[in-house]
C-alpha cells in the first residue's frame, strides 16, 4: 500500500500511489508524549499555526490564498492514540489533471512550510491576541462537551475511573491547564514539537514517492532527531467507586459501563477480543442490541466498544432512567452467554464478515488509508489488509469465550435526568 | 441503457428507466474495493397530507409516520434483514429526510446478493399490530435522545419560527405521543402510496460491472408484479411569505448560548436547472458573506462573538428552503446584530466583485471534486438532485457560467426583514447556580 523513504533520523515519508482519487492528500504527524499539560499546550498550538502566519498575517488572507488554490483544505488537529499525543497537518488538494491550471502541488507545499515553519511572530514570541484568542478556543471546545450528553457521560467516567490515566486524558487537555499555559512555554512546546518530535509524513493521491520525497526535503526542513523511547502502557487501575449516578437537566438516561481486559492491541490476542466485542454488541446482529432494543423495545442505542490502546471496553445505552437496574442484568446475562460459548455459527460468520468488510471499507477513503496504516505501523512492517483477515479466519467461539472470560466490570455511571431515582 | 460520459469528471454513468417505472443509475468507481447502493424514494416527513393510492380524498396521517414505516421495512416474518446483511458482510443503514427515504448498504463483496436483499426488502411489506406495537418504545427513546440533543432543538427551534403552515416544522421522527397512533393499516396505506418503483430511484456506486449489474437489476423486477404506475396526489398548505415566529428562546442544559439567525427565501417553486442555478448561487453569495474569508466571520472571531461551532447553510428544497447561520456564543445580542448589519449592507450595497466570485467559485469546485472521492456523497447527492429534476453533474458548468448578478439576484430573495428569525437556546436557570 504505502512505500516508505527515510528523510531523516526519525523523520519518514510513506506515499501510496494510486489513481483511486481524484484529490491529494496529505498527513503529517508530530509524535509525542501523552500528559495533561502537553495535550492542552499542542492544541491551542494547533490552532495557532492553523489561524495565521508570517506571510498571511490574518485568518482571512489564509482562507484566501487556500480557497485560491481551489479550496484546498488545510487544518491542524490534535489528537491522541494510547500514551501518545499527535498533532497533525492534515491538507487535501485537487490533482492538476481535473484543472486548467498548473503547479497546484508546488503552491500547496510551499503553503504547508509557511504554515509549519514561518509562524505569526512578534518579538519571538506568538502574537499575543491571536495567542489569547485560540487559548479561548480551546477552553471553548473543552466546555461543549457538555452539551452532548452521551459525550460528557463518557468522559465523566473515564475522570471518575481511571484519574491522571492516558485513557481520561483527553487530547485537548483541561480547562485548568490550558488557561495556564505561557506564550513563552507554547513558543518552547513549537520548537520542540518541530525539531524533537518523531514525524510520519504521508501522501495519497497519483503523485510518485520519489517525487513527494524530493519536495519534502526542498520544502520542509527537518532534520534529525532522536527515536523515542517507547513508553509501557499505564497499567489499569481498580476504581474506587464501583457504581456512579449523576444527574443533569435531561430526558433520557445515559448508562456508561466500562471493562477491563488484559489484552490490548499489542497481544496476540488482540484480533479474538475484536471478534468478542463484535459478538457482544458491536453490530445490529450483536447480542446486547438484538435482545435490549429488538427484543425488549428499551433502547434506540445500545452498543460495545473496545478502546484496545488501553484494554478497555465500554458498553453505552440510552435508555429510561426508571429501567437502569433492568439494562445493567440484561448486559452482564449477555456477557455470561458468550463466557459460556454461547455462541452461533451464523453470529460468529456475521460477525467476521462485518469485522472485515469493515476494514477494506476504511481503506477506500484516502484518510482511512493514512490512519490504519499509521496505527498498525508498530505491528507490521507494510500493512495490508489480510494481515487481519488471516488472524480473524481462524478464532474460534473458544477463543472468545476465553477473552470474554477475563473481562471485568469496574465501572458502571448513569446520568440521568429524575432526581427520584427508583433504584437507588 | 444510456451512458453518458462526463470527461472533466472522469466518471461514467449508466442510467436506464425500467418498465415498472423505477430509475436505475449505476457509476462505476475505479480502485475502490467497496460498493454503496440507495434505493430511495420520495417519501418523506413532509408528505403527510394525500390521497391515497386507488382511493379520492385526500387523508392526513399520524406525524413522524415515514420515518416510522423506514424501521418497520427492516422486520419480516422471518426475522430481521440486517441479519441477513451481516451474513452477506453488508453494513446496511437506512434514514428518513424531510423529502425522502433511503435504504442503503455498503459492503465489498457479495455485492449480487445484496442489491437483491436490499430490492426484495423494500419491496416486500410486513406489517402486524403487534411488530409495530414493539417498535413504539424504541422510537420514543430515539425521539427522547433528539430531544437532549441542543443542536437538534436548535435547528428544529428556527424551522417552526420560519414555516407557519408548512408540514417542514413537524419533526421528522414526530413526537412520543403522535408515534401512539400509528397502526399497521396506517403503514400499508403510505407503503402503497409512495412505494412504488416509479416513485423511486436506485443508486449503486463502487466496485461494479454497469452491463451486468443493470441485467441483474432489470431481472429482479422482471419478475415482481406492480400496480400501474400512478401519480401521486400530495397536498401542501399555502405558506405565507413572512415567517411565523420572529424570535423564541428556549431553556436547556447547556454552557453556554447557541444561536440560529434564520432566513426563509422567497420563492419556492423553482425546479430542474433554474433551481440548480439559483441554489449555486444563493451557497456563493452566503460563502461570501459569512464564510471563512468574509469581513462578518474576521470581527465575529477575533471578538469572541463566536467560537469553532459556527456554521452557515443555505438549503433549498421544492416548497421550503433556508439560509441558517449560527453558533454557540456568550454574546447571542451582538452576533445576531451583526449579522442584520451585514445582511442590511449587502441589501443597500453589493460589496462584491468578480475576484470574489472567483475566489469562492474556485473553492466551490474544489469541494465538489474532492466529494466525488466519496460513493457516498454521490449516491445521496445524485438522488435528491434528481428527485429535483437536477442533474449532480451539471454542478460544475454551472457554476462556471455563474455571474455576479446572479449572486446578487439569489440574495434578493431572501433579504427581507418579515422573512427572517431568530432562535435561542439558554442555559437553563437550574443549571446556572
Amino acid at each position: 500500500m504505502f512505500e516508505t523513504i527515510n528523510i531523516a533520523k526519525g523523520v519518514n515519508v510513506h506515499v501510496n500511489e494510486t489513481t483511486q482519487f481524484k484529490t491529494i492528500n496529505f498527513s503529517i504527524k508530530f509524535k509525542d508524549k501523552l500528559t495533561e499539560e502537553k495535550a492542552s499546550a499542542r492544541s491551542i498550538l494547533a490552532n495557532v499555526l492553523q489561524h495565521s502566519n508570517e506571510v498571511y498575517p490574518s485568518h482571512t488572507a489564509l482562507r484566501m490564498v487556500l480557497d485560491d488554490l481551489y479550496g484546498t483544505s488545510l487544518y491542524i488537529d490534535s489528537s491522541k492514540r494510547g500514551s501518545e499525543h499527535v498533532v497533525t497537518l492534515n491538507v487535501e488538494t485537487v490533482n492538476d489533471q481535473y484543472l486548467s491550471e498548473k503547479g497546484v502541488l508546488e503552491k500547496v507545499l510551499n503553503l504547508m512550510y509557511i504554515v509549519l515553519f514561518k509562524p505569526n511572530f512578534e518579538n519571538d514570541l506568538f502574537k499575543e491576541s491571536i495567542f489569547i484568542r485560540e487559548k479561548h478556543s480551546i477552553v471553548q471546545r473543552i466546555e461543549s462537551v457538555f452539551d452532548d450528553k452521551t459525550r460528557y457521560a463518557q468522559q465523566r467516567m473515564m475522570e471518575l475511573a481511571l484519574p491522571n490515566h492516558p485513557a481520561s486524558i483527553t487530547s485537548n487537555g483541561t480547562i485548568q491547564a490550558v488557561e495556564a499555559v505561557t506564550n513563552e512555554q507554547l513558543v518552547a512546546e513549537y520548537q520542540e514539537m518541530l525539531t524533537q518530535n518523531e514525524i510520519e509524513i504521508y501522501a495519497v493521491g497519483d503523485v510518485k514517492p520519489e517525487m513527494i520525497a524530493s519536495y519534502v526535503r526542498e520544502f520542509l526542513h527537518f532534520k534529525d532527531r532522536e527515536k523515542a523511547i517507547a513508553v509501557a502502557p499505564m497499567e489499569l487501575v481498580k476504581p474506587e467507586q464501583s457504581r456512579v449516578l449523576e444527574h443533569e437537566d435531561m430526558k433520557q438516561g445515559k448508562l456508561h459501563m466500562a471493562f477491563f481486559t488484559p489484552i490490548t492491541f499489542r497481544d496476540e490476542k488482540f484480533p479474538v477480543m475484536q471478534l468478542m466485542n463484535g459478538v457482544f454488541g458491536g453490530y445490529a446482529h450483536s447480542k446486547i442490541f438484538v435482545n435490549i432494543r429488538e427484543k425488549e423495545s428499551m433502547a434506540y442505542y445500545v452498543s460495545s466498544s473496545f478502546a484496545s490502546q488501553f484494554g478497555l471496553m465500554f458498553v453505552l445505552a440510552g435508555i429510561d432512567s426508571k429501567l437502569e437496574k433492568k439494562a445493567v442484568s440484561l448486559v452482564l446475562k449477555q456477557l455470561e452467554d458468550v463466557k459460556k460459548g454461547n455462541i452461533s455459527d451464523i453470529e460468529l460468520d456475521q460477525t467476521k464478515a462485518l469485522l472485515i468488510n469493515q476494514l477494506k471499507e476504511a481503506l477506500d477513503s484516502a484518510r482511512g488509508q493514512i490512519e490504519i496504516y499509521d496505527q498498525y505501523m508498530e505491528l507490521t512492517e507494510s500493512f495490508e489488509p489480510e494481515y487481519m483477515i488471516n488472524k480473524w479466519k481462524n478464532v474460534t467461539k473458544e477463543d472468545i469465550a476465553a477473552v470474554a472470560e477475563e473481562l471485568s466490570l469496574e465501572m458502571t455511571y448513569f446520568l440521568s435526568g429524575k432526581e427520584d431515582d427508583t433504584n437507588a | 441503457m444510456h451512458k453518458v460520459e462526463f470527461d472533466q469528471l472522469g466518471e461514467t454513468l449508466f442510467h436506464e428507466t425500467l418498465d415498472n417505472g423505477l430509475t436505475v443509475y449505476i457509476l462505476p468507481k475505479k480502485g475502490f474495493s467497496k460498493t454503496f447502493a440507495t434505493f430511495t424514494t420520495k417519501y418523506g416527513s413532509i408528505d403527510n397530507h394525500f390521497v391515497p393510492q386507488g382511493e379520492t380524498e385526500a387523508i392526513k396521517v399520524p406525524d413522524g409516520i415515514a420515518h416510522f414505516l423506514e424501521h418497520k421495512m427492516f422486520e419480516k416474518e422471518a426475522g430481521d434483514v440486517f441479519q441477513e446483511f451481516s451474513k452477506q458482510g453488508a453494513s446496511a443503514n437506512a434514514f428518513t429526510s424531510f423529502t425522502r427515504t433511503a435504504y442503503l448498504f455498503s459492503a465489498t463483496g457479495e455485492i449480487d446478493k445484496n442489491v437483491k436483499t436490499l430490492l426484495d426488502f423494500v419491496q416486500s411489506p410486513y406489517f402486524t399490530e403487534k411488530t409495530v406495537e414493539k417498535e413504539k418504545g424504541i422510537i420514543a427513546q430515539e425521539i427522547t435522545m433528539y430531544d437532549d440533543q441542543p443542536d437538534w432543538r436548535l435547528y428544529f427551534g428556527i424551522i417552526e419560527n420560519l414555516y407557519k403552515n408548512h408540514p417542514v416544522k413537524i419533526d421528522i421522527a414526530g413526537t412520543v405521543e403522535s408515534i401512539q397512533d400509528i397502526t399497521a393499516e396506517h403503514l400499508y396505506t403510505c407503503y402503497n402510496t409512495f412505494y412504488h418503483p416509479s416513485n423511486m430511484i436506485l443508486f449503486i456506486v463502487g466496485n461494479v460491472d454497469a452491463e451486468q449489474m443493470m441485467t441483474l437489476v432489470k431481472d429482479d423486477q422482471a419478475q415482481k408484479t406492480f400496480a400501474e404506475p400512478a401519480e401521486i396526489e400530495r397536498v401542501y398548505p399555502e405558506e405565507p411569505k413572512e415567517v411565523a415566529i420572529k424570535e423564541r428562546v428556549l431553556e436547556m442544559s447547556v454552557q453556554k448560548p447557541k444561536v440560529f439567525y434564520g432566513l426563509k427565501p422567497e420563492k419556492l417553486d423553482l425546479i430542474g436547472p433554474e433551481m440548480l442555478k439559483h441554489e449555486l448561487a444563493a451557497q456563493l453569495a452566503y460563502e461570501l458573506l459569512f464564510g471563512r474569508t468574509s469581513d462578518f466571520y474576521h470581527e465575529a472571531y477575533e471578538n469572541d462573538w463566536i467560537d469553532e461551532s459556527y456554521s452557515f447553510d443555505y438549503s433549498l428544497e421544492s416548497g421550503f428552503g433556508y439560509a441558517l447561520i449560527g453558533s454557540d456564543t456568550h454574546k447571542p445580542e451582538t452576533f445576531i446584530k451583526e449579522v442584520k448589519h451585514t445582511l442590511q449592507n449587502a441589501v443597500e450595497k453589493w460589496p462584491f466583485g468578480q475576484d470574489d466570485l472567483d475566489r469562492v467559485r474556485r473553492k466551490k469546485i474544489g469541494f465538489f471534486l474532492r466529494a466525488l472521492n466519496s460513493p457516498e456523497y454521490i449516491a445521496n447527492q445524485f438522488t435528491n438532485y434528481a428527485f429535483n429534476e437536477m442533474n449532480l453533474f451539471d454542478v460544475v458548468p454551472v457554476l462556471e457560467e455563474l455571474e455576479v448578478a446572479d449572486l446578487q439576484q439569489a440574495f434578493a430573495l431572501v433579504s427581507h426583514e418579515s422573512q427572517h428569525s431568530v432562535f435561542t437556546i439558554m442555559p437553563s436557570k437550574k443549571d446556572a447556580e
